[in-house]
């Protein structure tokens, strides 16, 4: 029975720290939330967490072996309605000592949360980014145009997304079909504003979640990750970036 | 006057641009209020020591700041991590328009075939450029301030005043 149950928590603890990896936490706050349920349960936790893979040891109170095992984590795609609920959860059971069992039935009902209607997704995203086009100094028109871009492009990367294309080459086709688009309407209607258009409608894909990330990880010491979650973001506004110089050159708007 | 309409009107853009992020990032739905209001507050302080100090790094950090122990307020009133509230609505502060220009210098700079017009691209450039990387720096920095400055690991460990909490 004692054995059975390290082999619970230990799985249970690498499905939390791979959800919360996959999901956009920083290590820290994964470190400190598998910590907290390990020894909520009587155990001791010694773990390796990088961005592919969780590696966990357990050692029971007396002091034994008693898990050890390696899980790789899931495909990066923000969720934080995951994250937050993960969190409400760990103090749930320090505070009231769930069973592993109800724990697991918790994580099976976050992982079936509702997400946003697409189409909802897809029109804010469109709206924030005429935002920024209207915060950059752009008149309604130009952020018309925006919206349409910025709608068309999300909807592109989102089927790439899909259909298991590299995220990078994702990023980049979005990047470059949204530009496309303000550059064909900009042919009609020529912008005023140094083509705002241009830079603002590619905003919806800058990589704010690992830059930030990776601040905090290398201010937390987790310098590892930290540099791992930059170059990440580097390559993806890189990605963003070649993307709008070609259609840029295009239509000769340099 | 018109000042004022002006101001209130890129106030409200700011936190639409936020909830547009915040859907993106899927967060819950009772923290989506919290980000408006946090985007937007950030957003003015910026607005506020741009027109004033005109510095563009001092006024996104401070914002950045604001953001950060706003975050920690949320996080004790809407039961979610800080992060949630702040990553959403550092994101209208992105210098946008600066790495467009250094991009765009960048090309100009390969193309250009006059020795007399590569000085002046060439300043532009690099401080355009300079300016976007320090902005960065400072929307990372301002939002990890609280945690530096308090050297507490979890926001619930936080003592926040004005506000009534259970000890942990």
């Amino acid at each position: 029975m004692q054995k059975n149950q390290s082999i619970e928590i230990g799985a249970l603890l690498l499905e939390i720290g791979a959800l919360l990896m996959s999901a956009g936490a920083n290590t820290n706050r994964i470190r400190l939330t598998m910590r907290r349920i390990a020894k909520s349960y009587g155990y001791k936790a010694e773990y390796l967490i990088t961005h592919r893979a969780i590696m966990l040891t357990l050692q029971n109170p007396n002091g034994d072996l008693a898990f050890n095992q390696v899980k790789q984590t899931y495909a990066q795609v923000p969720n934080f309605m995951m994250v937050s609920g993960i969190s409400r959860l760990s103090w749930r059971i320090v505070d009231e000592n769930l069973s592993v069992e109800t724990v697991w039935q918790e994580i099976e009902r976050l992982k079936l949360l509702p997400k946003y209607p697409k189409l909802i997704i897809l029109a804010t995203v469109a709206l924030a980014c005429a935002a920024f086009c209207r915060l950059g100094g752009g008149n309604f028109t130009e952020m018309l145009i925006v919206f349409l871009a910025s709608f068309s492009g999300l909807f592109i990367k989102q089927e790439l997304g899909k259909k298991k294309v590299n995220p990078y080459f994702g990023v980049f086709l979005a990047s470059f079909i949204t530009t496309m688009i303000c550059g064909v309407i900009g042919v009609w209607y020529p912008f005023q504003h140094d083509n705002m258009a241009f830079v603002t409608s590619v905003l919806y894909l800058i990589p704010g979640i690992p830059l930030i990330n990776s601040i905090s990880d290398i201010m937390d010491g987790n310098s590892l990750n930290g540099i791992i979650r930059a170059l990440n973001g580097i390559v993806i506004s890189f990605a963003i970036a070649s993307g709008l110089l070609i259609a840029v050159l295009i239509f000769n708007a340099v | 006057m018109m000042d004022w309409i002006d101001f209130f009107e890129k106030w409200i853009w700011f936190g639409v641009a936020a909830i547009g992020f915040a859907i993106l990032f899927n967060v819950p739905k009772r923290t989506l209020i919290p980000i408006f209001i946090m985007a937007a507050l950030g957003g003015s302080v910026k607005l506020v020591l741009l027109h004033w100090g005109d510095s563009l790094v001092l006024g996104t950090l401070l914002g950045a700041v604001l953001i950060g122990f706003l975050s920690i307020y949320a996080a004790h009133f809407k039961h979610s991590p800080p992060f949630v509230f702040a990553i959403p609505a550092v994101i209208p502060m992105v210098p946008g328009s600066y790495a467009y220009y250094t991009m765009k210098g960048i090309i100009k700079l390969a193309n250009n075939s006059n020795n007399t017009d590569f000085v002046p691209l060439l300043n532009d450039t690099i401080t355009n450029g300079f300016k976007t990387l320090f902005i960065l720096m400072a929307i990372a920095i301002g939002v990890f301030a609280p945690m530096l400055l308090t050297r507490r690991d979890s926001a619930k460990q936080i003592k926040m005043p004005l506000l009534k909490q259970d000890k942990k």
